[in-house]
């Protein structure tokens, strides 16, 4: 008994374990940015894609690990020639009828339905359905992938219809690829009996009477493994290098297109962005609720009105006997008065020209040539309090203007 | 209330007392201003008849650094504004106005003048005065643009009618429809494609209240720059804020998946995630306006540029697929349709086939799964041999 624990076998060699390890941690990391982007509004997803740097790095992710995946595709893929061709080993991983014949009596003794388990070889049931499992998952990923990779390159030779059907297929069987890894895998190697021979290499006899006894048996008489002959061997090899490296190149060409082929999908385009003139009024300036008219002001220019408007002095500094309507009173009550006493006229009083001041008011004129004192305009002005009101000095300049005979010129 | 009013009987006593003499006194006050200025004064404050006098006087004009003001107010549309039926007097915002002459003018020009005035709003308004701060007319302000906007270029306070309810707060039907022509004031070649789109049409030539008027995209009073990238990274939630209404939408007869198809595209997925994590970061994915437009959104099967025709679309994948050459790409996104045997029937049958394969697979994966774990773990005792015995 205690022989058959100690007595250990060579299941993996080194090579096939490092080539497990490589497709544990690609699938994994592609599993894990690719299931956020399938369920993009879930909470961990947006969660998990932050913690990876946003959803941009999270494809980069992807897409590396796919690329690491593709890599280590093509090199089992040379591994498997080798195994073919030079070594002659038995193709030990091809399905037959006789698994589907296992996999029926294994249910049977589980279900106690058969006396004894299946006897099986060095791949069981179970081992090759997931092989099989995975290379078909990573052809319908791979030509998946490449079509939302590539979709221009894709349309060219199919219709555009198949890019969101790729996405379709390539989430279905990602999910599928995950909950099979998760039910088949975990409960086969890890809950039913913690397999530890993926990462020693080696397996006990025990395990081997029990899992693989077939094997056993072939490699007790002798005839699992024949050695090959040197000269042989190197014959084999003469022939398959040479082919494996051109293969290696054509597959390594093929994974370079795979990722090259087109770049505007996935790089940053330059996004094109309309301008439009924003600031584009109806209206010199928006404030004005209505067209004004424009009054004469000693600032205002001479062509702001019908009447001339000569441009006058704004202080009084003129001599008492050359104050005139046009050289000094009109500008003054213009300023003045204009606001209300402009075209506004309020009272009737319009003081923009001097023919409409003679007038005067709805209370008759308020300018008496000659006489200040009695010229209802200096008679306001002087009781004082009156909207726009003049200054002493000014209402002085009025009453001699007045008294001068209130002259126009 | 009467037990209170019996023991503070003392203290109300005193309080008349008090508002009496204040009474006299305000009446003193009163009688003591000058009766030479013509137009009655209340205290310190003019009414506004006393303002008409002279300011409903047609033709009224001052001079701000030499730009003409208009100084006439029409009285009845400032009765009739939600100032006048508020009863807000001309001195409540012409608060340095308290007679004539009025005090000088500083401003340089009227621009200047509006600028150094509309601050007085937020005396009433202070709500929407601080949403103002955040907008981007402030901003543009701040920097030194005085055509930025400022509360009277959209509101005439002489003029302004209501706007909202006075209960519910909401936007009075029929405001709705004054919205565009008021910004247009300053953005009028934006309002000119914008009358052109499908929204702007339907508003300014069949006066319908349901689509959106500039504030439902830009905000009211808040209105951010829509130049930034977490604008753009919103525009998927803002347009769904409608395009998802199921009542609002059936009116038009519109689909509401609109948003949910989105997502679940190329596009959409991206965006949505990026939103989420890294909202005011810029993504080069498009959004709803790459490919609809943004004030000329047009109907899907407008001839001449709806999007629903394939060499109309191909023009708008081409904006960031450049490569991109024949119509055949257009396929490549769903264009909002849920895939079915009538439209893109591969992408439905392929759904199809894993919704059957998966549970199919995993299902018989679980059935031989679990019998292997009933003989181990359960049916060990009864069958009399464990398994691993072998």
């Amino acid at each position: 008994m205690s022989d058959t624990v100690t007595r250990t076998y060579e299941r993996f060699p080194l090579a096939r374990r490092v080539e497990h390890l490589i497709m544990l941690l690609s699938f994994t990391t592609l599993a894990l940015t690719g299931l956020p982007q399938k369920f993009p509004a879930a909470d961990l997803s947006i969660a998990f894609v932050y913690i990876l740097g946003g959803i941009e790095n999270l494809r980069r992710i992807h897409h590396f690990a796919a690329i690491v995946m593709m890599l280590g595709t093509a090199w089992h893929i040379l591994v498997f020639g080798y195994m073919g061709y030079v070594r002659r080993a038995r193709l030990s991983m091809l399905p037959s009828f006789q698994d589907a014949k296992d996999a029926w009596q294994a249910f049977l003794y589980n279900i106690g339905r058969s006396k004894a388990p299946p006897q099986m070889g060095r791949y069981t049931f179970e081992e090759k359905m997931e092989y099989w499992a995975f290379a078909w998952g990573a052809i319908i990923m791979g030509a998946t992938g490449f079509m939302m990779w590539n979709p221009i390159s894709t349309v060219k030779f199919l219709p555009g219809e198949v890019i969101p059907a790729a996405k379709a297929a390539h989430g279905g069987e990602a999910l599928l690829a995950v909950l099979a890894i998760i039910i088949w895998h975990m409960y086969g190697v890890h809950i039913k009996r913690f397999n530890k021979a993926m990462w020693t290499g080696k397996m006990s006899e025990a395990e081997m009477l029990h899992e693989h006894p077939l094997e056993l048996a072939d490699i007790k008489a002798g005839i699992a493994d024949r050695p090959l002959d040197p000269n042989t061997l190197r014959k084999r090899q003469r022939v398959y290098f040479p082919v494996a490296a051109v293969l290696a190149l054509f597959m390594l060409g093929g994974v370079y297109g795979f990722v090259n082929a087109e770049k505007t999908a996935l790089t940053t385009t330059e996004r094109h962005v309309p301008t439009v003139e924003v600031f584009v009024p109806q209206t010199p300036t928006p404030a004005p609720t209505q067209t004004p008219t424009v009054p004469p002001t000693e600032t205002s220019l001479p062509t702001s009105t019908s009447e001339a408007q000569p441009t006058s002095v704004s202080t009084p500094a003129t001599p008492a006997s050359s104050l005139t309507w046009d050289n000094a009173i009109g500008a003054l009550l213009q300023a003045k008065c204009g606001t209300c006493h402009g075209a506004a006229a309020t009272a009737g009083l319009n003081l923009s020209t001097y023919a409409d001041a003679i007038k005067g008011s709805n209370s008759g004129p308020v300018i008496i040539p000659g006489d200040a004192a009695n010229s209802l305009i200096v008679q306001k002005q002087q009781a004082g309090g009156h909207p726009g009101q003049l200054t002493p000095d000014e209402i002085e300049q009025l009453i001699e203007w007045i008294n001068a005979g209130a002259l126009e010129k | 209330m009467s037990n209170w009013f019996r023991a503070n009987r003392s203290q109300l006593g005193l309080a008349g007392l008090a508002l009496g003499v204040l009474l006299l006194l305000a009446v003193m006050t009163l009688s003591a201003t000058p009766a030479a200025a013509a137009p009655q004064l209340q205290g310190d404050k003019p009414s506004d008849d006393t303002c008409l006098t002279c300011h409903q006087q047609e033709g009224m004009n001052a001079q701000f650094g030499g730009q003409p003001v208009p100084l006439t107010i029409n009285a009845d549309k400032f009765s009739a504004s939600v100032h006048g039926t508020e009863k807000i007097a001309c001195v409540d915002c012409h608060t340095n106005i308290t007679g004539f002459p009025h005090p000088e003018v500083t401003a340089s020009s009227p621009r200047d003048f509006s600028l150094e005035m509309y601050s007085t709003c937020q005396k009433c308004h202070s709500e929407q005065y601080q949403k103002t701060l955040d907008s981007v007319h402030q901003q543009a302000l701040a920097a030194g643009n005085t055509n930025a906007a400022v509360c009277t270029d959209c509101h005439n306070p002489h003029t302004q009618t209501r706007l909202t309810d006075k209960v519910t707060g909401k936007l009075l039907l029929g405001a709705r429809l004054a919205v565009p022509q008021t910004c247009a004031k300053c953005h009028s070649t934006i309002y000119d494609t914008y009358k052109q789109s499908v929204h702007g049409a339907a508003l300014t030539e069949e006066g319908n209240q349901y689509v959106p008027t500039c504030i439902d995209c830009h905000g009211v009073h808040n209105i951010q720059n829509p130049t930034t990238a977490s604008f753009r990274n919103s525009t998927p939630a803002l347009c769904a804020k409608c395009h998802t209404n199921e009542t609002l939408m059936k009116q038009f007869g519109i689909s509401t998946n609109v948003l949910n198809t989105y997502v679940a595209d190329f596009h959409g997925t991206t965006v949505q995630m990026f939103e989420k994590n890294y909202p005011d970061q810029p993504t080069n994915k498009p959004v709803c306006t790459d490919c609809h437009g943004v004030h000329d959104i047009m109907r899907p099967d407008n001839p001449q540029a709806g999007i629903a025709f394939k060499k109309n679309l191909l023009v708008k994948c081409q904006q960031c697929h450049p490569n991109a050459t024949t119509n055949t790409f257009t396929d490549a996104w769903l264009s909002h349709y849920e895939p079915s045997p009538q439209v893109f029937p591969l992408v439905y049958f392929v759904n199809l086939f894993y919704k059957i394969f998966i549970p199919a697979v995993l299902g018989g994966m679980l059935v031989f799964v679990l019998s292997d774990v009933y003989r181990r773990f359960i049916a060990r005792g009864t069958h009399g041999k464990g398994a691993t015995q072998e």
